[in-house]
């Protein structure tokens, strides 16, 4: 359908449009009129991605005069190519009405390991060694060697593109990353390099997270972006933990090792080059004398996107003497490493803030903040000098120069915690030590400076007024859109007493209550064998799972649950929840029944900082974040309109006005006042009907008195009679 | 102490407990409790289904399975007095009305226990021996396993000549299944052996019958209470559409045996029993057989009588759906038609308010609700066409 809107016509590709894909184009529109960022909450299932793909795209259509780039963020692959295949069937549709005016390039960019098309490189089975295999074949070290001799392997793929030279470009369409890969291996032309060079021409560029927010990557990939773009990040109710992990770095005993390992082998590397080509080692220091920005590939004059991790005058500055020379810069390391060993052998858990901890660095190993600052950039310019290809070997050292980056360059914002051992295993030592940014608003800061709309959306952003405070940013608009419904299909409940109605909470006071683990084993008990298929049981944290799951083992509940489902549970191992996940989807689809226990974690170190910085108060942020966690696990149950979930509150907190008033909009719609205060059997009793009303057929269009699904005369005779604002507000 | 425990509730606690008497009222305008009207939801219920089945090519010959689930789940009684007992009540009643709408079909029993799937009765046209056979196998234990079921109706149903219609019931009360391999594979056999597979769920929706459904083409549905129940074993009785590639003419061999004269003593071939009088005659190898519709033991014809062609051939040719008509009041001509052609009785409903109904498109004669609803699923003819 073709609708206007204000002054854009927007090319919509289905025939019938939700109301509330109307008024989130609306406010989208204005908010790209204003030239200003926004933070749109919608809940999952509503077609967010195709009301903001179609509005932007026929935005730009309609206002040829300044073409806005469009730089969709997405937090997965899977994600990314679903969006590419949305945005393939909206251009299809605009260039059947258009013709070729509305021809677009959009192409869709991940790392090499989902573009790469050269089968010996694809052999290598994680991410950081097919980076490897591919800097093996394409480094111009390499690729000079290879001209001289012709064992030396390089990638086709690569020497085409390159001999195609500004001959390689890529025809206007939509390009996911199956249809790259294709057109890669059509041309003979390495998609992953043809994707990057693109970038800076595409309309349309999707890709993860990590190319805008982490500032290592950053770098490389979105230096070239112009200032009229409309950066979209999806699904983004994470996005301030996204921005922390980015600048968070963890050291355990196995990085040392690795570490001192890289930094011998570099050693054996600076002995052979001092043997054989001394040269290249002494135009190196004389390139780091006139400092970093002058290296080459960071561009000086250019204000881009200004690299977080590096404050700008680090790149006009000269790299500070005592590291310039190879050797000295790995003693250097060398001390550091030592350093931080002995601060791993510690007994109790530690906390300390980046100041006091650096000074304790230029105490004990002589490292000033200044050099500490450097060893990122110094290392990955040795790495450059000493054409080392295989980086997956020296990711440890890559680490540990990061961490000193980081610490040699904040004050504020961080602190850095040792533990001993994991809080689950007292007896086995682990020590790790974190150093972990508190301040999302660090990363995310360059994007919102640099870029004119940054819109932030997702199906979970509530309470919409905390995000902007925790990014540190103004938005033009903030909205939560309530999803229009031709059935309840969610069915949230308060659960606050057990089936001896006596109160249940995970209040730390009552946590530890034999009663309490009990009524709730009672409830999942009750619970896995009238809900089909899966279930998703949410802890308040990895010790509390425990203890409780331990309980339920002692008393039989567990093998009572068993009976009906499969258990799964998350550990902080990321690789087996991975595969824990995997099966429990596995057990879903089958029909053989699963439950998940997880864990909606808090991360308490973060609290202070923010009540100093942004004035939100501990409590407050706690409840944000488990209500957060808590509409998420439900936005996952709802993927669509037919889809439909129960959502259990198993706290008599719950019940509270103040706690529960912080849940998302759509949530409490449906929260009817009967659900507020119920005991087991109660809600046992409205799931089962739940369920079987649920599993009725039903009219997809919604009767006369709640439409929601508008078709092109239905929109055009409300906006005519007015009554579509009516709707809207 | 045990007041969430239904067994300790005296009876007549329990009967107001179970039956929740006061959901089935509402309340009216002017505040008058009444009984909720659902007859207009119902005729939409059945007019959709009308709509659906209007002329086009049917299987008559229809080899059914019906799969009973007796795990554990099926002794919960959220339905009175159990899951259990409800679906053999329905099962006996689906069974009857099974072969009275084709009686050129055959169906078998499958009951599911304690993960295993057993045959309780082979493919037979006789409701009796189905009905007997089920009612003495009550009793359930046990998990559930979709798995084997279908790969047990699978095996079975494969040796069935191709003109018939392979079908698959499953009666389903539990909400998992426990598979011994890949349930995936069995469903994909299902699919290219072109056995259409339904499910009736009786506690909720599950991914994977509606997967198993929609791949294999049946419906899934799932029961609120054991009138709707009712209602949704029923919709599988009518011949379901053709398909695609059966619908191509096809002759099939078939037998018309005689009956036997009155008082003739022989031993028939189904029981091996010696029998007086009642018994037909395979017309090509002269076996006797004690009921129709069957194979023939000896021969292999399939063996009818021509009111069971008869009876089927209605579904060929459906009488048109009627048309819902909603009556202008002060229409003169309407007055003289306000009653019913089928029934006589006055199409006015209480309060001289006209209420909802339907003509017959080429006879243009009104008929109420109820009379369409007969119409169309009993008597097969519309009487407003044949008194022209």
């Amino acid at each position: 359908m073709i609708f206007k809107l204000e002054d854009v016509t927007v090319y919509f590709p289905y025939d019938n449009i939700y109301p509330e894909q109307y008024s989130y184009m609306l406010e989208l529109k204005r908010a790209l009129d204003a030239k200003g960022h926004c933070l749109l909450e919608m809940p999952t299932g509503t077609g967010k991605t195709i009301a903001l793909l179609s509005l932007i795209t026929s935005y730009v259509l309609s206002k040829p005069e300044n073409p806005v780039k469009l730089i969709y963020c997405t937090r997965t692959v899977h994600e990314m190519e679903k969006t590419l295949a949305e945005l393939k069937l909206l251009h299809n549709y605009q260039t059947r009405h258009l013709g070729p005016a509305a021809k677009i390039l959009a192409i869709g960019l991940s790392s090499r390991k989902n573009l790469c098309v050269n089968s010996r490189v694809l052999a290598a089975e994680n991410r950081d060694s097919v980076d490897a295999a591919c800097r093996k074949r394409t480094a111009s070290w390499v690729r000079a060697l290879a001209a001289e001799n012709p064992n030396i392997e390089t990638c086709e793929f690569f020497e085409n593109y390159e001999k195609a030279a500004s001959a390689a470009v890529l025809p206007p369409g939509v390009y996911t990353l199956q249809d790259l890969r294709a057109f890669g291996k059509q041309q003979g032309w390495c998609p992953y390099f043809l994707a990057r060079h693109m970038v800076q021409f595409a309309n349309v560029v999707v890709y993860s997270y990590q190319y805008l927010l982490d500032p290592k990557v950053a770098g490389i990939i979105s230096k070239e972006m112009q200032k009229e773009s409309v950066v979209v990040f999806d699904e983004a109710h994470n996005i301030d933990n996204v921005c922390i992990e980015a600048l968070s770095v963890s050291v355990r005993r196995q990085t040392l090792e690795g570490a001192t390992r890289n930094l011998s082998r570099i050693n054996q590397e600076i002995e052979r080059f001092k043997a054989t080509d001394a040269g290249r080692l002494r135009a190196e220091y004389n390139r780091l004398v006139e400092g970093l920005a002058l290296r080459g590939n960071l561009p000086i004059a250019d204000a881009w996107l200004s690299n977080p991790a590096l404050p700008s005058d680090i790149l006009k500055e000269a790299v500070p003497g005592n590291i310039r020379r190879a050797e000295h810069f790995l003693h250097v390391l060398r001390r550091l490493v030592q350093y931080l060993r002995g601060r791993l052998e510690t007994e109790n858990v530690e906390k300390e803030g980046p100041v006091s901890f650096v000074a304790s660095i230029t105490a004990h190993a002589g490292i000033d903040q200044k050099t500490l600052r450097f060893c990122y950039e110094r290392l990955h310019s040795l790495m450059l000098t000493l054409e080392i290809t295989d980086t997956d070997e020296f990711l440890h050292i890559q680490t540990i120069c990061d961490f000193a980056t980081l610490v040699g360059t904040y004050t504020r914002g961080f602190s850095i915690i040792i533990e001993p051992f994991d809080e689950r295993m007292p007896h086995i030592p682990d020590p790790v030590l974190q150093l972990s940014c508190h301040d999302a608003s660090l990363a995310v800061k360059p994007v919102f400076d640099r870029f004119q709309s940054v819109v932030i959306t997702s199906g979970t952003l509530s309470p919409i007024d905390l995000y902007p405070r925790l990014l540190n940013f103004h938005p033009v608009v903030s909205r939560s859109f309530k999803m229009s419904l031709t059935r309840d299909c969610i069915c949230p409940m308060v659960l606050t007493r057990g089936s001896d109605q006596l109160p249940v909470s995970t209040k730390f006071d009552m946590r530890s209550d034999p009663g309490v683990a009990r009524n709730y084993g009672k409830l999942l008990v009750e619970m896995v064998s009238i809900v089909p298929d899966g279930i998703v049981c949410f802890f308040v944290s990895y010790s509390y799972m425990d203890e409780i799951i331990a309980t339920w083992n002692d008393s039989g509940i567990l093998k009572e649950i068993m009976q009906h489902k499969l258990v799964f549970i998350e550990t902080q191992d990321v690789v087996e929840t991975t595969l824990a996940l995997d099966n429990y989807r596995k057990a879903c689809d089958c029909g053989r029944g699963a439950v998940f226990f997880s864990v909606a974690r808090i991360l308490l170190a973060r609290l202070e900082y923010l009540r100093d910085t942004f004035q939100i108060k501990e409590g407050d942020f706690l409840t944000f974040d488990a209500l957060r966690q808590a509409a998420q696990c439900v936005g996952r149950v709802i993927r669509s309109k037919a889809d439909y979930g129960m959502m259990i509150f198993a706290d008599k907190r719950y019940s509270r006005h103040d706690k529960r008033s912080k849940l998302p909009g759509w949530i409490l719609s449906h929260l009817r006042d009967a659900h507020l205060n119920l005991s087991t059997d109660m809600a046992l009793h409205i799931a089962r009907e739940f369920l079987r009303k649920m599993a009725q057929p039903y009219d997809k269009a919604g009767s006369i008195g709640r439409k929601t699904l508008l078709s092109q005369a239905d929109l055009e005779k409300m906006t005519n009679d007015g009554s579509i604002n009516e709707m809207l507000y | 102490e045990d007041e969430d425990d239904n067994l300790g509730l005296e009876a007549w606690e329990r009967s107001y407990a179970d039956d929740r008497s006061w959901e089935a009222l509402q309340e009216d305008e002017s505040g008058f409790l009444r009984p909720i009207d659902n007859s207009a939801f119902y005729h939409a219920q059945y007019r959709r289904r009308l709509r659906t089945t209007a002329r086009i090519q049917k299987g008559l010959i229809r080899y059914l399975y019906i799969v009973i689930d007796l795990s554990r789940a099926a002794a919960e009684m959220d339905f009175r007095p159990s899951r259990m007992a409800v679906v053999a009540k329905q099962v006996e009643a689906f069974v009857r009305e099974f072969f009275d709408q084709n009686p050129l079909s055959q169906i078998g029993l499958v009951t599911v226990k304690d993960g295993v799937a057993n045959c309780l009765t082979d493919l037979g046209g006789s409701p009796e021996s189905h009905i007997k056979a089920l009612m003495g196998k009550l009793g359930c234990s046990g998990d559930s396993s979709l798995q084997n079921a279908l790969d047990l109706v699978q095996g079975l149903l494969s040796q069935i000549p191709s003109y018939g219609h392979r079908e698959v019931l499953i009666l389903y009360s539990a909400l998992s299944t426990c598979d011994p391999g890949d349930i995936m594979e069995t469903i994909q056999k299902c699919k290219e052996s072109k056995i259409r597979c339904s499910v009736i769920g009786l506690s909720a929706e599950m991914f994977i019958c509606k997967h198993l459904c929609q791949d294999t083409g049946g419906s899934y549905s799932v029961a609120l209470d054991e009138s709707h129940f009712k209602e949704l074993i029923m919709e599988h009785a009518p011949p379901p559409p053709a398909i695609a590639e059966f619908a191509i003419a096809n002759l099939i061999k078939m037998g018309f045996p005689q009956r036997a004269g009155e008082g003739s003593i022989s031993i028939c071939s189904c029981h091996k029993e010696v029998k007086v009088g009642v018994g037909y005659t395979c017309p090509r190898c002269k076996a006797r057989v004690c009921e129709l519709p069957t194979d023939c033991r000896i021969c292999g014809l399939q063996l009818v009588s021509s009111p069971h062609l008869a009876r089927s051939y209605h579904h060929l040719f459906p009488i048109a759906p009627f048309d819902e008509v909603t009556p202008l009041l002060n229409d003169p001509r309407n007055r003289s038609r306000s009653t019913c052609f089928g029934c006589q009785q006055s199409l006015l409903s209480s309060g001289n308010k006209p209420g909802l109904y339907v003509a017959c498109p080429k006879c243009k004669k009104h008929f109420c609700l109820e009379c369409d609803i007969y119409i169309h699923e009993s008597l097969h003819n519309c009487p407003g066409c044949e008194s022209l």
